[in-house]
């Protein structure tokens, strides 16, 4: 387990680095938190620091957004998935919606609200905490 | 002879069909209203599934109103995009066996161009260029329209959508999800007393990603002093909330005309169904010498009426496309 503190959005930057050196080689991260905490915030930054062109906004009603970038050591493009499960309520939907494909393959697929697929999550997915302290910094849990 | 178009949208929750004759809307089904119904309206079934079980009786429904039969259709149109790929691959994947069968031309639509053109679903249509707003549960867009199919795109959210921030703080105060209309129908037997920091986005671009957390932050603190906070004003919170949410979307489509100098204003997508939304625009249209439009409910919320309507402009373009055509999960406005 790793701690890490937010103190303003300026840090935001340097946090998306710490997700993309913990993550390491494994490409399925869930990201918990309440609402406002900054899930998709951070996945913007993570977006960023991979340089995917396309602007990433929240999938909180489009359920799966998909972006493209250059990924260097493989020397070819691929994809990050943005998933937000907020809306469903039970993992039959999420499996009808397909989350399987997301799930199992080697393109990076980060998922806000993931708490109703527990049970399909691969076993080496990377579980984010962020927590909103007292003093509105936020503290970023790797589990 | 009648150009007479079939069209399906199944990009997000909800499978629809409709039927449209020389431009005139013939029917607009909506499946699923039933299922809605049965979980208090409030759990959109989102499955691909559904789409599949819905779209055969969707399409016959449709035929049946419109009063035409499948062999008098001139084309068949359908949503390829944007849109969840699962849903849109039953859409498209109906629209070409359908095609083959009946040897019909097939038309592609992007979702988004449809919800501008729901404006010419019926009167008053608005003339060339206008600009307008489509606010809903995903999408946050000002584009100008300068022809049918000639859309420019000049701003978008960097974030939440409209919609979402309706929801999101709905959830913060303990009410149903999707919490859009009851925020409104509270908002309207509240006062907008409670200020809220508006976000500072360069341009015409929207952000509610940062109001989201000021009204979080406002809640805690209230709640900390006087835990009964959210039920003793729960009727300002959601017309402060309200008044904020429509303020921001003002200030930009006002910025929007006078940087484009266009007089003429459509709003379209679900929130435009919001009561302080359409006071506002009327008022400020007043203000500022604009024509408003506003369309129906049925053609503000996804519908295949409008992707009938669209389609309807692209046949009169022979804009046809063949069986090799694939949905788009992500498919641009210009």
């Amino acid at each position: 387990m790793l701690e890490y503190i937010v103190k303003t959005v300026a840090d935001l930057p340097a946090a998306a680095e710490k997700l993309l050196e913990v993550a390491g080689a494994r490409k399925k991260v869930i990201l918990l938190g309440d609402l406002g905490a900054g899930k998709t915030s951070l996945i913007q930054h993570f977006c960023q620091l991979l340089a995917v062109k396309e602007q990433v906004v929240s999938p909180t009603f489009s359920l799966i957004n998909e972006y493209s970038y250059w990924d260097k050591t493989e020397q070819k493009e691929k994809y990050i998935y943005h998933l937000d499960l907020y809306r469903l309520h039970t993992m039959q939907e999420a499996i009808d919606i397909g989350i399987e494909d997301y799930l199992y393959d080697d393109n990076y697929c980060l998922i806000e609200w993931p708490q109703i697929i527990r049970p399909i999550l691969p076993e080496d997915v990377l579980e984010i905490n962020i927590e909103l302290m007292e003093d509105s910094s936020r503290k970023i849990i790797f589990l | 002879m009648s150009t007479i178009i079939l069209a399906i949208e199944s990009s997000c929750d909800d499978t629809s069909a409709a039927v449209l004759r020389d431009g005139q809307i013939l029917s607009n089904c909506i499946a699923n209203q039933e299922a809605h119904s049965i979980y208090g309206g409030v759990v959109p079934e989102v499955a691909s599934r559904a789409h599949q079980q819905n779209i055969i009786p969707v399409v016959d429904l449709a035929l049946k109103r419109a009063g035409v039969q499948k062999e008098e259709l001139s084309a068949i149109a359908f949503t390829r995009g944007p849109g969840l790929m699962g849903s849109l691959l039953v859409g498209v994947s109906f629209a070409k066996a359908f095609a083959l069968s009946l040897d019909l031309p097939m038309i592609e639509v992007n979702h988004m161009q449809a919800h501008v053109l729901a404006h010419f679903a019926e009167d008053p249509k608005p003339e060339f260029p206008f600009l307008c707003l489509t606010v809903s549960g995903g999408h946050t867009q000002i584009i100008v329209v300068r022809d049918y199919l000639e859309m420019e795109l000049i701003g978008t959210t960097i974030d939440d959508a409209a919609g979402e921030a309706f929801d999101k703080t709905g959830k913060m105060l303990g009410l149903d999800y999707p919490a859009g209309p009851i925020i409104d129908k509270l908002a309207q037997t509240g006062q907008s007393v409670f200020k809220f920091a508006k976000p500072k986005v360069a341009g015409l671009n929207f952000s509610f990603s940062g109001l989201k957390t000021s009204i979080l932050y406002f809640l805690k603190k209230q709640v900390k002093e006087n835990p009964e906070f959210i039920q003793e004003n729960l009727a300002d919170i959601c017309a402060s909330t309200q008044s904020t949410i429509v303020a921001i979307l003002m200030e930009k489509i006002e910025q929007a005309a006078t940087q484009e100098n266009i007089k003429r204003i459509a709003i379209a997508g679900g929130v435009s169904a919001n009561s302080g939304l359409r006071k506002a625009l009327q008022t400020l249209g007043e203000q500022q010498g604009w024509q408003t439009f506003i369309p129906r409910l049925e053609y503000c919320t996804d519908n295949a009426a409008m992707i009938a309507v669209t389609a309807y402009h692209k046949f009169q373009r022979a804009e046809f496309v063949g069986q090799e055509i694939t949905p788009l999960a992500r498919y641009k406005i210009d």
